[in-house]
């Protein structure tokens, strides 16, 4: 082998040149990392020369070669091709986890891989500047390439916003990045009630509010948050809304009672931050059920009920009538009012000559006839 | 007239029907047209079982990286995409077709291959090539678990390059590489590949085989060992010896048998697909030991020929082979019943099916994968004949050749080997078959083949030869893949042994007996 150089830059016109003792037929097999390549030589007297192809004398790394004639090796060689110096690098650049929690151990990481014009990978020690704003803070910091890559981590703060990154290698810099940084997890909270009248009507809304949700930072919890609210009424039933927040608040809703009742409302975010427990009393609406019976008993008019201005209830309070005979229940009837007013009509045919007992259930209220004949 | 008109209206409405069945066919065929095609769940990728196409050996050195710890399963996920970037490239310089490059090259490094297959096309080359092992150990894996960088170390390739169809050369390459690999589309795709200068080999420490050859003699544990020995089937499941009817008490006796007349080696065959191939079945393994360890209590030593019914020696199949020899070898390497690893039974009948170069590259790359799972035991390869059993002799510990040729000429061809080479030789198979009957009218008799033994018995007790004649008994069944479907093959094949149908001693069996 005459050529005596042994590190060649990518790009470069790369020429190899063996003096043949005889002259014979020769080609060079080249082993570089894309692949295998035969090449055929020029014949300059004595010498072979051999131009390596674009594929080949493009691409970064050692390139073993073997000088053969006729299936036998006459000399292995190697030479190094590096990455291309001369013009322009690029960058491409991945950045992962896209999104991470205020507080300072959560971390995202940033890599880039620098290439030459040709697509090889520069060479070691290349410094590359990294650069990261948030909020009024801008940070900048040198990391060197190795394993054909640089990355380094970017740390969230404690608080949430977002963090823009870049990155600069020879000159030129890469696009922006954008992380997230969420809040982190909500601490407890308290909540509040407003209602429109005490009154248990079963028509007005009474709205849940929570204050305004923090993380453990600080930072107002991301909008969308969940809050579930969970309501105990006397008989230890429970009642069940839920709200998302939006700017730290969440708020939920739910209709009155329709009678007298004590509520035990507490809200919590699944898992990770619960609220006071707040007592809420509606009184009765009214003290009268009146009840008149006609068409020989077989009508039972129930009404006009009223409300606590002795305005009509508003249409659909549920009335409920239970028919009894001897001791046993006949038939329950489930009515709703209409201008205050509910009637129910008893079918000779369901309902033969006899005595019957009636329980009629309103707004909380009871009202018995017993003995009534039909 | 009445006639005709019925002629005619049959006529019509047959044809009515059949333009009828016609078009419903015609719409029928069309309609299952549109409905074929890939099924929809094959874009997620979630459906394709993990083939085992491509096994070169995978040792992962250290996974350590300062990015993040990394899961099995997404290491076991990099592993197997790396190595299928490496097949399907293979498959691509071999055809020069990009089939399968986008599943595991990114769009930029695509672009260096799509330029090779190109300089290849122009210069009409095609490379045959398989990588033997991959080194490998994590450098870097990223946060998100998107990216890993792998260096592969000293990574063997043997590589064969055709210009115009015909072999230029024939080679083996060593080179490390640095690895980018992005995961896209749920494959872990190559971005960057680029070629390192290798780390020097280390040497181990050899350590000290059982069975070992110096100067042209065999010698187990130190002892010089004349191998006196015979091809063993069970009489009742010849080529079949680890199916179903696998009996060990059946084994023990003939094994009896064997030592009562002073021989003290046999000879068995694993088939490689009834082993289970690259995935060698356990049970298969357990029945292997079985034996092996019934030998050891009899005091008799086993060649063990792998690799039969084995055809295929093509380069993309190596690494297939390779498992397949590695689970074996290594779980017998400490057995000391084990005498020597047969490669493969008359390799050379394949030479005009298979290519001459397929089979020898085969072989070589075989002993070299058999040495280095097992340093303990000899390797050999049964050639057919005497004229092609030096081949590989450089290979190989002891030089193994059949004889079925004419018995004048045995000395003089027995001297031309041994010309050719300075390992010893060993007679693996010769014999005669005693098939004289409605097949064979004119064949020899039972005394013929005594004497033909008898003959035999005495050039090789004068040069002492190491040998094993074919085969212990006589059989009832020949499996067709064995000799083929004509009768009067399958009735010769039945005939070698030294004791008949009814388990009694041919006239033959005198051979053992002095």
């Amino acid at each position: 082998m005459t050529t005596s150089q042994s590190v060649f830059e990518a790009g470069e016109h790369i020429t190899l040149a063996f003096e043949l003792s005889t002259p014979t037929t020769v080609s060079l097999v080249c082993h570089s990392a894309y692949g295998t390549t035969i090449v055929t030589p020029n014949y300059d007297l004595a010498d072979a020369l051999f131009t390596l192809p674009e594929n080949t004398s493009t691409k970064k790394g050692i390139l073993d070669f073997k000088l053969i004639s006729k299936g036998t090796s006459l000399y292995n060689g190697s030479i190094n091709i590096i990455a291309n110096t001369k013009n322009k690098t690029s960058l491409e650049s991945y950045i992962g986890p896209p999104s991470i929690s205020a507080g300072t151990h959560d971390y995202t990481m940033l890599v880039v891989v620098p290439t030459d014009s040709y697509d090889n990978p520069i060479a070691n020690n290349t410094p590359v500047s990294i650069k990261h704003q948030f909020l009024d803070d801008q940070k900048e910091a040198s990391i060197k390439t190795n394993d054909l890559m640089a990355w380094k981590t970017i740390h969230s703060d404690k608080k949430s916003g977002r963090i823009l990154v870049s990155s600069t290698v020879n000159a030129v810099s890469s696009k922006e990045f954008a992380v997230e940084v969420f809040p982190s997890q909500p601490t407890n909270f308290t909540i509040d009630y407003h209602r429109k009248h005490t009154y248990a009507d079963g028509n007005q809304i009474t709205t849940f509010t929570t204050s305004v949700i923090k993380d453990t930072y600080g930072n107002t919890i991301s909008d969308g948050t969940l809050v579930d609210f969970t309501i105990k009424n006397q008989n230890n039933s429970l009642l069940k809304t839920q709200g998302m927040s939006i700017n730290g608040v969440a708020t939920a809703f739910m209709l009155h009672p329709d009678h007298e009742e004590i509520w035990n409302v507490s809200a919590h975010i699944n898992g990770m931050a619960t609220s006071n427990t707040i007592t809420i009393n509606y009184k009765a609406v009214t003290e009268k059920l009146p009840v008149h019976f006609s068409n020989a008993n077989r009508r039972i008019s129930i009404g006009p009920l009223q409300s606590f201005m002795e305005q009509l209830i508003p249409d659909g309070a549920i009335v409920k009538l239970t028919i009894t005979k001897n001791e046993q229940i006949l038939e329950t009837k489930l009515k709703t009012t209409a201008n205050g007013m509910v009637s129910f009509d008893l079918e000779k045919g369901f309902y033969p000559p006899g005595t019957y007992s009636f329980i009629i259930e309103a707004l909380g209220l009871t009202s018995i006839h017993s003995n009534i004949k039909l | 007239m009445k006639h005709r008109k019925n002629t005619y209206r049959t006529l019509l409405l047959s044809l009515f029907i059949g333009v009828n069945v016609l078009i419903l066919f015609g719409i029928g065929q069309l309609f299952s047209y549109l409905n074929t095609g890939a099924d929809r769940s094959s874009i997620l990728h979630v459906t394709s079982p993990d083939a085992k196409v491509y096994l070169p050996k995978v040792i992962w050195e250290n996974t350590n990286n300062p990015g993040r710890p990394i899961e099995k399963q997404s290491l076991a996920s990099i592993q197997s995409d790396y190595l299928k970037a490496w097949y399907v490239k293979n498959i691509a310089y071999k055809n020069n077709d990009l089939y399968g490059i986008d599943d595991h090259y990114t769009q930029h490094a695509r672009k260096n291959i799509v330029n090779h297959i190109s300089d290849q096309k122009e210069k009409n080359i095609s490379i045959e090539a398989t990588t033997l092992n991959h080194n490998l150990s994590l450098d870097f894996y990223s946060l998100d678990g998107q990216l890993a960088v792998l260096t592969d170390k000293n990574s063997r390739q043997y590589q064969r390059l055709f210009k115009q169809d015909s072999l230029l050369l024939e080679t083996e390459v060593v080179s490390s590489y640095k690895v980018v690999l992005l995961l896209e589309d749920g494959f872990w795709k190559i971005r960057h590949i680029v070629k390192q200068s290798n780390e020097p080999l280390v040497e181990t420490t050899k350590p000290t085989p059982f069975s070992s050859v110096k100067n042209g003699q065999v010698f187990f544990e130190n002892r010089p060992f004349q191998i006196k020995g015979i091809n063993y089937y069970p009489q009742a499941t010849p080529w079949d010896m680890f199916g179903k009817d696998f009996n060990t008490s059946i084994i023990a006796k003939d094994f009896d048998i064997i030592k009562k007349v002073h021989l003290n080696t046999i000879r068995i065959f694993v088939g490689y697909a009834d082993f289970g191939k690259a995935e060698v079945i356990p049970e298969k393994l357990n029945k292997l030991e079985q034996i092996l360890n019934l030998a050891r209590v009899k005091d008799l030593k086993v060649i063990v020929t792998l690799f039969d019914f084995y055809g295929n020696y093509d380069v993309l199949d190596w690494t297939l082979t390779h498992r397949h020899a590695e689970q074996l070898v290594s779980r017998f390497k400490n057995h000391k019943a084990v005498l020597a690893w047969d490669i493969k039974n008359e390799p050379d009948l394949d030479f005009k099916t298979r290519n001459k170069t397929n089979v020898l590259a085969w072989l070589k790359e075989m002993a070299t994968q058999i040495k280095t799972y097992d340093p303990n035991h000899l390797v050999t390869i049964g050639w057919s004949n005497t004229q092609v059993a030096h081949l590989l002799q450089e290979n190989v510990d002891i030089v193994s050749f059949h004889y079925y040729e004419e018995i004048s000429r045995f000395e003089k061809k027995y001297a031309d080997l041994q010309s050719k080479t300075s390992k010893p030789l060993v007679l693996q198979e010769f014999g005669l078959s005693s098939n004289k009957g409605l097949w064979s009218p004119f064949g020899p008799s039972e005394k013929t083949q005594a004497e033909y033994y008898t003959t035999f018995k005495e050039m090789l007790d004068q040069q002492n030869v190491h040998y094993l004649p074919w085969t212990l008994y006589d059989f009832t069944q020949i499996p067709t893949s064995v000799v083929g479907k004509l009768p009067w093959r399958k009735h010769k094949q039945k005939h070698f042994g030294f004791i008949d149908e009814n388990g009694n001693p041919k006239k033959a069996f005198q051979f053992f007996e002095e």
